[in-house]
């Protein structure tokens, strides 16, 4: 059996997850949360890609060009959604707090539409939810 | 001097109003923003009062969280990176610009700069690196630099408003928003700018205010009406206040040439230090007098010409007494006699930004013909003698006004504004 880890990296992960649900508590529509907490009971990974899809249009630097309507997977980040570097690093990292799931630099830096950054955070949770060997 | 600057604009977040008809009205009936405040959840504490800013909430470190009235409209893009006091500057530069007449795609020409003081965020610093130490270092809030750090306020603003001439930010403590408006001046009158827009805004909360009470600069009066006492002999520290406010200043035929309608001409500057100690002013004011007669000689005045002083008293009991010894070496010693007052009884003392809201003040009491008052005055220091320190504010216009500052490390910095008229 693993021992509980009591690092102080892992305390501030535990931190910086709780702030960031906080933050899905208060500032995102009530469907957002209800649907982060059934990904808390089930790991469903439908129910966390409801999740990202609003924690994608929340970052849009420039809110007057978040889409209508649930962009498509082939809209580019940056040249479709008009994210700059320091926004998606502030996504990723809310993304990362949220599931509880580490990003390296480089994964983000391949990234570059709604599909494949859907499909990474889906990727990802299926991995940190799979039985430890 | 053949290029000449006017003040075209303002816009106020302060203590005593958040527009300039509330802060104008303020000034007038010597109506006080000050409020009783507890810091760190810590009843003991002995700094009961502030100067606070209303209508705004920004406790949290989290922009997110933060409430401001709905008629300014951020976009993420800027909020994302602002400290609170950065929320502050950005609303009262949205007044400013259009008090100016100015519309945003007029400030991307080059011909603009941007001037701003501040001491940064400590309560945001801090929050950004606690993180970072609780994360061993492996993580940061990417916005954590830009919203933070001394700068912050040039840094979004230039940003925001797209400006392409000059931009720099003011670090001398509580002179510092007096330098960039000198330097702004400095830059129309060689025509590097045509016009300038000046920030200043400083947090009221524990990280910003709490260290000066380590220093014991800060009154220990619970009551909000009569702990800022400047020249007073009851006097016992000064009260931190925060806020933003922005000036335009333009070049006077590209302000005529557009119409604007005009406050006042910045008419000089000037700045002296006093080599004396890093944190207590010179106990004869020797630097500040120096600098207001550079500053007199700068816009070519005699003493007896000027008709009011903005003081920098702030209600300490070294600053104001060194402040009282300049004056009398200054103007006493010349056998002129102005009207002497300190706004910090009304407003608290907002450090950086405390040059730049007095200059503002002074402008609109050019404009707008009356002489404020000293609120709380009722038995002035021994020190004051001689000097003429209204108690009410009075319906009197004054002509040439005379605007101090002091700092930290003796950095003395003064302004005169002059009422113009408006063709």
């Amino acid at each position: 059996m693993e021992s509980p880890d009591t690092s102080p990296a892992s305390a501030a992960a535990n931190a910086a997850a709780s702030e960031a649900a906080t933050i899905l508590a208060h500032h995102f529509p009530a469907a957002v949360c209800d649907a982060y907490s059934r990904f808390g009971a089930t790991r469903s990974p439908d129910e966390a890609d409801i999740v990202v899809l609003a924690v994608l249009l929340d970052h849009i630097p420039d809110q007057k060009r978040r889409p209508k309507s649930e962009p498509a997977d082939d809209v580019a980040l940056v040249a479709g959604l008009g994210f700059d570097s320091v926004a998606i690093t502030e996504m990723v990292f809310f993304l990362e707090d949220l599931f509880q799931v580490q990003i390296t630099n480089d994964e983000i830096l391949r990234v570059q539409t709604v599909g494949e950054l859907r499909a990474f955070v889906r990727e990802k949770i299926a991995l940190s939810s799979a039985p430890r060997a | 001097m053949s290029r000449r600057a006017v003040v075209t604009g303002l816009g106020f977040i302060t203590s005593i109003g958040n527009d300039r008809t509330a802060v104008t009205d303020s000034l007038r009936a010597l109506r006080p923003g000050l409020a009783r405040i507890e810091f760190l959840g810590n009843s003991n504490l002995p700094v009961k009062v502030c100067g606070t800013i209303k209508d705004f909430a920004v406790e949290s470190a989290s922009w997110r969280d933060w409430r401001y009235p709905a008629r300014y409209e951020i976009p993420r893009e800027t909020i994302r990176s602002l400290a609170p006091h950065g929320l502050y500057a950005f609303c009262a530069t949205e007044q400013a610009l259009a008090d100016a007449g100015l519309a945003r795609d007029t400030l991307t020409d080059g011909a603009t700069g941007l001037y701003c003081a501040s001491a940064g965020s400590a309560f945001l610093l801090h929050h950004h690196l606690r993180q970072m130490h609780l994360a061993q270092g492996e993580r940061g809030n990417p916005m954590g630099v830009v919203a933070s750090i001394a700068g912050t306020l040039n840094f979004n603003l230039a940003a925001h408003y797209g400006i392409r001439g000059a931009v720099s930010g003011f670090v001398a403590a509580c002179a510092s928003s007096s330098h960039a408006l000198g330097c702004a001046l400095d830059d129309i009158r060689l025509g590097r700018q045509d016009r300038m827009i000046i920030v200043g805004a400083e947090e009221v909360n524990a990280e910003t205010v709490l260290p000066f009470a380590a220093m014991r600069a800060l009154s220990t009066n619970p009551d909000p009406l009569t702990a800022s006492r400047p020249f007073d002999r009851q006097r016992d520290g000064f009260v931190a206040a925060g806020g933003a406010v922005c000036l335009i200043l333009e070049e006077m035929e590209t302000a005529r040439r557009r119409g604007a309608s005009i406050y006042a001409e910045l008419a000089g500057w000037g700045q002296a230090a006093d080599g004396y100690n890093v944190a207590v002013s010179h106990p004869e004011g020797l630097g500040l007098a120096e600098a207001m007669r550079r500053t007199l000689a700068d816009a070519q005045l005699a003493p007896a010409e000027i008709d009011y002083v903005n003081a920098h008293a702030t209600s300490t009991i070294a600053g104001d007494r060194s402040e009282a010894l300049a004056l009398r070496a200054v103007f006493s010693a010349a056998g002129a006699r102005p009207r002497i007052s300190s706004t910090k009884g009304l407003t608290g003392h907002p450090l950086s930004m405390a040059g730049i809201m007095e200059a503002a003040f002074c402008s609109v009491a050019l404009r707008d013909g009356f002489t404020p008052g000293n609120l709380n005055l009722l038995q002035p220091d021994e020190a004051c003698d001689g000097l003429d320190l209204p108690r009410a504010s009075l319906e009197i216009a004054p002509q040439i006004v005379l605007n101090n500052t002091s700092g930290f490390g003796g950095s003395n910095v003064c302004h005169i504004l002059r009422r113009i008229s408006a063709s």
